[in-house]
């Protein structure tokens, strides 16, 4: 018989993960500090979402993007609240990938972060293009400019825009997690619910 | 009965705000964004709980006057159509980019600001209580609290982790290349030391009885409050609203 | 109401281990005593805590144990399979992951274990006052829990525990980074505890608990090496010497048992403070 949501979150959040989680919403919100240190054109604000997807499982990771942007927007974004729905899409779709093992392989990694990529792009082009009208006041308005002043639709253009940067800095995120996860102990890992993403059980480094 | 700006009546006036953002016409929305401006100022419920919320608010004013400027700009040159008025650097501005331009930057405006005045007079830890008593889990709420609890002391612990990795030499000076690899020195600390400490800290509170929580425990404290009236009439105004945008979309 | 104990045969193996955790261990605790658990790393105290508290089996399951165990009326054949709480409280080693961190006040964060039990209603206040003065905490109620000292920390940790009157209280290496008064506030709370609960607390050195407790468990390599009186140990004539501060306090013991024998009050004074006559 399947299992209801509330049952799957249930085994997904278990002692430790419940502080797990919560970490790593802190770790969307601060890990723009570790990246403007380092002076490194990575946003990198869905690290923890990944994580938890990779390590907890994709109900837990869905929570973990939506809480991340709900803090944001109360923190004085509240444009993030709008991208709510980009973010469950990265959490499910990576816990998914990551439930069938694609984070055991490098190269699986890299191609779940372009798939990931382009479905982030999908989902974010109506938000972007309807309700900001192509602006973010950020260096990828210029693209979307171009797009539009070669003849394309506002969302063709936003869309594009999105095709053309979201994979790669989605490519970029996925594989420092997975560099992040892989050789952590077994010990650590069996503690939470997503143990058996990251090796074949029975299997140590 | 009651009839009080509480949180549930912020969270109707949120609702009925965008409701009105879909629905009415941008000279509207328009007005309501200034109204709501107003508020921030005129009314006690609405006003910023702290110094941090009063900045959050002005950094992001500017921010949205910055994106509306370019929104109104960029649509009234690109989208061709109508008549039109002018031009700005040698670009002409066409009446039906400029409307579609407006119609964008008034609903945008005023979805965030909606959600801004909310936020900023809202403690988020009230906030979050009262989310618990409307249903959210017991799990749900500890991990909102707990990231709090972390926001406040993570960036200390990466400063440390930083300090730590530049004095054993990792080159957080040198090239992006090498930048790019002191990322995982900073990262990997940070997510291992995180996931030990979560480990022991998930350990605590299944050993105080958490994970077996009862879930009613703050919803009876919610049912005995009563209703507010403004939440509801906010909320009936809505729906009159909504309502009648869909009667206007079905006659065509 | 304090517990009983009885350990029967209890052997546990990790998979990954060849050697077992706890072997063939057998000891019967009467209820309301504290007793010490000493031992060097890796004896198996903290596995043995673990294990009463009901956690092992729920973080390791598939630990392989054998034996069994009694706790007051319930007895269970290998380990408990599930978390035992309220009826038996563990603080863990790291005081300051004891604290929730999602409350703004001491007496709150109490108060979050009654809520976590169901427990919440009129009687919770009166409980966590109670609780605030008999480990004498006051002063700290209105305070931020994750802005105090260690040792009040350590106090609070233990109050968060103990108003869920357990009939068990386990402390794993409790005066790990307390300082000698808050060690002494710790002893004083220990031994008021003593008949109310029956409490177990492990340690790595032999001078916190021959200074409380009213017996001994040496555990080396997951075997019970002693389980004494601490003013038996002397006569025993084991070999203690992997127990951190065992033997030199056994060889004090002995000069001093020598010169009391010989007439001198003093030396019988300080065996009777050190809790070794």
């Amino acid at each position: 018989m399947s299992k209801s949501i509330r049952q799957r979150i249930a085994e997904e959040l278990t002692g430790p993960a419940l502080p797990f989680v919560a970490f790593c919403i802190a770790l969307n919100l601060t890990v723009g500090q570790v990246t403007a240190a380092l002076k490194i054109p990575l946003y990198l604000d869905s690290i923890g979402t990944i994580l938890v997807a990779v390590l907890v499982g994709p109900w837990s990771a869905v929570f973990c993007g939506s809480a991340a942007n709900l803090l944001a927007a109360a923190f004085g974004n509240p444009t993030m609240m709008f991208f709510i729905p980009v973010v469950a899409v990265i959490g499910t779709f990576t816990g998914i990938i990551a439930k069938l093992g694609w984070f055991r392989k490098w190269y699986l990694v890299c191609l779940g972060g372009i798939l990931q990529g382009i479905l982030a792009a999908l989902v974010s082009a109506p938000i972007s293009a309807y309700l900001f009208g192509g602006v973010m006041m950020a260096g990828t308005d210029f693209l979307v400019l171009y797009f539009r002043s070669v003849g394309n639709t506002l969302m063709d253009s936003v869309l594009y825009q999105g095709l053309a940067s979201d994979p790669a800095d989605k490519l970029v995120s996925y594989f420092i997690v997975f560099l992040l996860v892989k050789n952590l102990p077994q010990r650590l890992l069996a503690r939470l619910h997503g143990a058996g993403n990251i090796r074949t059980p029975g299997r140590t480094p | 009965m009651t009839f009080r700006i509480d949180l549930s009546a912020k969270f109707a006036f949120v609702v009925l705000l965008w409701v009105c953002a879909f629905t009415l016409p941008w000279e509207y929305q328009a007005a309501l964004c200034l109204l709501v401006l107003a508020g921030r100022f005129a009314v006690p419920s609405f006003r910023p709980q702290s110094e941090r919320s009063s900045a959050a608010f002005s950094n992001f004013l500017l921010y949205s006057m910055a994106v509306a400027f370019f929104v109104i700009l960029l649509n009234s040159i690109l989208i061709r159509g109508g008549s039109t008025y002018g031009t700005i650097l040698g670009f002409m501005l066409h009446q039906e980019g400029l409307f579609f331009g407006l119609k964008t930057a008034s609903r945008l405006l005023l979805l965030t600001y909606s959600i801004l005045v909310f936020f900023i007079s809202t403690p988020l830890k009230e906030l979050i209580r009262f989310l618990q008593q409307k249903g959210l889990s017991p799990s749900f709420t500890l991990i909102l609290l707990l990231t709090l609890h972390f926001l406040d002391h993570l960036p200390a612990r990466i400063h440390q982790i930083f300090l730590a990795q530049q004095a054993r030499g990792a080159p957080v000076d040198a090239g992006i290349a090498s930048r790019s690899k002191a990322l995982l020195s900073l990262l990997s600390p940070l997510v291992l030391s995180s996931i030990v400490e979560s480990i022991d800290r998930g350990t605590a509170l299944e050993l105080r009885g958490f994970l077996n929580r009862p879930n009613d425990a703050n919803r009876v404290a919610a049912s005995t409050a009563g209703w507010n009236l403004l939440t509801m009439l906010l909320l009936l105004i809505s729906t009159i609203i909504l309502l009648a945008a869909i009667y206007r979309w079905l006659l065509g | 109401m304090a517990a009983r104990i009885d350990i029967s045969a209890l052997s546990l193996r990790f998979p990954e281990s060849a050697a077992p955790a706890v072997d063939s261990l057998t000891v019967s605790i009467p209820a309301g005593t504290c007793v010490g658990i000493v031992g060097p790393t890796g004896a198996g105290k903290t596995t043995l805590l673990h294990c009463l508290s009901g956690i092992l089996r729920k973080h390791h399951p598939d630990i392989v144990a054998s034996g069994n165990i009694r706790i007051g009326t319930e007895s269970f054949a290998g380990i408990p399979e599930d978390i035992l709480f309220p009826r038996v409280g563990l603080v863990l080693q790291d005081q300051f992951v004891q604290i929730s961190g999602v409350r703004d006040t001491v007496f709150e964060e109490i108060l979050f274990t009654l809520e976590n039990m169901g427990a919440a209603g009129a009687d919770s206040d009166r409980r966590v006052r109670s609780v605030l003065q008999s480990l004498g905490i006051e002063h700290l109620r209105d305070r931020k829990p994750t802005s105090l000292s260690g040792g009040e920390t350590q106090r609070v940790a233990l109050a968060t525990i103990l108003v869920a009157q357990p009939e068990v209280l386990l402390l794993d290496e409790p005066i790990t980074a307390l300082d000698a008064t808050a060690q002494g506030r710790l002893r004083s709370i220990l031994t008021g505890l003593k008949g109310q609960t029956t409490v177990l607390l492990s340690d790595s050195q032999i001078d916190f608990p021959l200074s409380v407790c009213d017996l001994i468990l040496v555990l080396d390599h997951g075997r019970a090496a002693a389980f004494l009186a601490p003013g038996e140990l002397p006569a025993s004539g084991q070999n203690f010497s992997n127990v951190g501060g065992l033997d030199r306090w056994l060889q004090l013991s002995e000069d001093l048992r020598e010169l009391s024998d010989k007439g001198s009050r003093v030396a019988a004074r300080i065996l009777k403070g050190l809790n070794l006559s």
